[in-house]
């Protein structure tokens, strides 16, 4: 090959990298602000106002029902999740799938990086798994199959899996594997959650807030009552959703430590 | 000269684009083509590979666990233990299959192939996604009877298996994911598209007389739910077995009443091979079942409209049979790559 052949070669995969490279580079803004914030779960027993804290592996009178239960499982989904920020703009938390088990104190306590700089007036999230990464084969991370959380014989994620021993039940205990992503019975359900008392999210590249997510097991109850009506859920449909819905609803955010 | 040279950089630039950008996933160069055939005349697949690369390594680590008893509880099932390549991947000729411990299961298991195609799995249609098709028979108490996370302790101390694991998706680790994308890029090379019917179509030969006869009945009697090419559309029907069913089928999935003893319409691909037939095995032989299509069907409350007038008449019956088994696919069955390794 002579001189000239060689440079026009060079050139060209010169030219074609940069052709075919250009689609892989994120283009970043000018020296973007970020910073970091955390989600705390709190978990609380019994109606709005009148709450003790919830725990595992601790017989707990139901305020309504007056059943006793002792959970020795409570795991949920969280997924999704978008900040809302006071000039209208929104940030999305990318690859946000959260399971959070009170057997692991650790997945409870969600630190999210590198979030633009602003301030936040809200946060929307999917209890559960978002339908799509329901129907996607197989996933990674906290939708790994292997953690329990879906349904072998019909695809799916177990959205909330609450389990334990109760003298209320037919047999001595109760499992709820609460799940379903399609259709009217679908417990998968978008929350927007506004901070009280025009509490804003303040995100700095100094500070880490905390906001402190509620959520009530005792509230799986509000409609199905007594564990004497059945002590049993293990597919999608209309128990499923009659017993996660008071529990998606009755969740909010209750401060926000700055 | 330097029109030529500058053809030559064009051709050079495309050629390395094309490197540069091709998608792992995406199976258009001719070496990937030949890992897993996709006959044009299925229509475009629903499953490529996913998101990790399909290479003839990750075939042959999906074929090495489909066979693998180390699958199981007492490792003494494979999947291949009731899925048998000379019958098509169905059970050799038992009505139901036995899991561990000889448990008993519930259904028959359906012969294997041309998976990519399919848009849901399992009699019930209970699976959306072939990936996670093989949880179902790995955690069913009356087949594999295992947890998934045990499954992979048992890999992960198994060094040729990390050695595969690592050539297949260049992954140190041992993950569910990455066992379930190799079982589907097993699975999914599964192509059955060599049979006289396939050879037929593309005017390599010719049907017999009577096969011929035979394929004109097929297609007025039986087309409709097992439609060419893939001989199914995938819908779910009842074909009135019997007044009242034990499995509620479809409906274990969906709930709705309309959905009970509804089952999965199954390919006919290789039928001949895959006997017994139906969703519990209940009928032994292709003859029986078009005797029970003409004669035998009862009127349960959820009988799918379309097996309203179906009738095979006496004479057309042997051409019917001779038809069904021009959808034997003989190279697919003794294909070494799909073989127990």
């Amino acid at each position: 090959m002579n001189k000239h052949n060689f440079f026009v070669g060079l050139f060209a995969m010169a030219l074609c990298f940069l052709v075919s490279c250009t689609k892989n580079e994120v283009v970043e803004p000018a020296s973007q602000a970020v910073g970091s914030f955390t989600l705390e779960m709190e978990y609380v027993w019994g109606e709005m106002g009148q709450t003790q804290p919830f725990a595992l592996n601790q017989t707990l009178v139901h305020p309504s029902t007056q059943d006793s239960l002792t959970f020795n499982t409570f795991k949920h989904y969280l997924s999704a999740v978008v900040l809302q920020n006071t000039d209208g703009s929104e940030y999305i938390v990318p690859n946000s799938f959260y399971l959070l088990d009170l057997s692991n104190p650790s997945s409870l306590k969600i630190t999210l990086e590198d979030v633009p700089a602003g301030d936040y007036q809200s946060i929307h999230m999917v209890f559960g798994v978002d339908s799509l990464h329901n129907v996607s084969g197989a996933q990674e991370g906290a939708l790994d199959p292997a953690n329990g959380m879906f349904w072998s014989w019909n695809s799916g994620y177990i959205m909330l899996k609450a389990e334990g021993q109760s003298p209320n039940a037919e047999d001595g205990s109760f499992a709820f594997h609460l799940g379903g992503f399609k259709g009217e019975n679908k417990v998968v359900e978008e929350k927007h959650l506004s901070f009280r008392n025009g509490e804003l999210l303040s995100i700095t590249p100094i500070a880490n807030p905390t906001v402190h997510l509620m959520l009530n097991p005792a509230q799986l109850f509000a409609n199905q009552g007594s564990l004497s009506n059945g002590s049993r859920v293990h597919m999608p449909g209309a128990k499923a959703k009659q017993m996660a819905s008071p529990f998606n609803d009755w969740a909010h955010v209750d401060h926000i430590h700055p | 000269m330097l029109l030529k040279t500058w053809t030559q950089a064009v051709l050079l630039s495309t050629c390395v684009l094309l490197i540069a950008c091709a998608k792992p996933s995406k199976i258009s160069a001719p070496s990937e083509a030949a890992l897993v055939a996709f006959p044009p005349e299925f229509g475009e697949p629903l499953y490529k590979g996913g998101d990790m690369p399909l290479s003839s390594a990750s075939i042959a680590l999906g074929r090495k666990l489909f066979y693998d008893p180390i699958l199981s509880r007492d490792s003494s099932i494979s999947c291949g233990s009731c899925h048998s390549q000379v019958h098509a991947f169905a059970d050799h000729g038992v009505a139901l299959s036995y899991g561990v411990e000889g448990r008993k299961g519930t259904r028959n298991a359906p012969a294997l192939s041309n998976l990519a195609w399919h848009s849901s799995f399992m009699n019930d249609g209970g699976i959306n996604h072939l990936e996670v098709l093989p949880l179902a028979p790995i955690n069913a108490d009356f087949e594999m009877d295992e947890e998934i996370g045990n499954v992979l302790e048992k890999l992960k101390g198994q060094p040729a298996y990390m050695n595969l694991f690592s050539e297949a998706f260049n992954q140190q680790e041992i993950n569910s994911k990455s066992l379930f994308v190799a079982l589907a890029h097993f699975q999914m090379s599964l192509v059955s598209n060599h049979s006289k019917y396939d050879k037929v179509i593309r005017g390599e030969t010719q049907f017999t007389d009577i096969e011929s006869q035979g394929n004109k009945v097929f297609m007025q009697q039986c087309s409709s739910c097992h439609t060419p090419p893939l001989f199914s559309d995938f819908s779910f029907a009842n074909n009135g077995l019997k007044l009242q069913y034990s499995d509620a089928g479809r409906a274990l999935i969906t709930g709705l009443a309309e959905d009970s003893a509804l089952f999965k319409v199954p390919s006919l691909r290789n039928v001949a091979l895959s006997y017994p037939y139906m969703h519990n095995g209940s009928i032994s032989s292709l003859s029986e079942v078009i005797d029970h299509y003409t004669s035998g069907v009862t009127a349960h409350r959820n009988l799918d409209d379309r097996m309203q007038g179906v009738s095979v008449k006496p004479e057309d019956k042997e051409a019917l049979l001779a038809f069904l088994k021009t959808l034997s696919d003989y190279e697919f069955v003794s294909n070494p790559k799909h073989s127990e390794p």
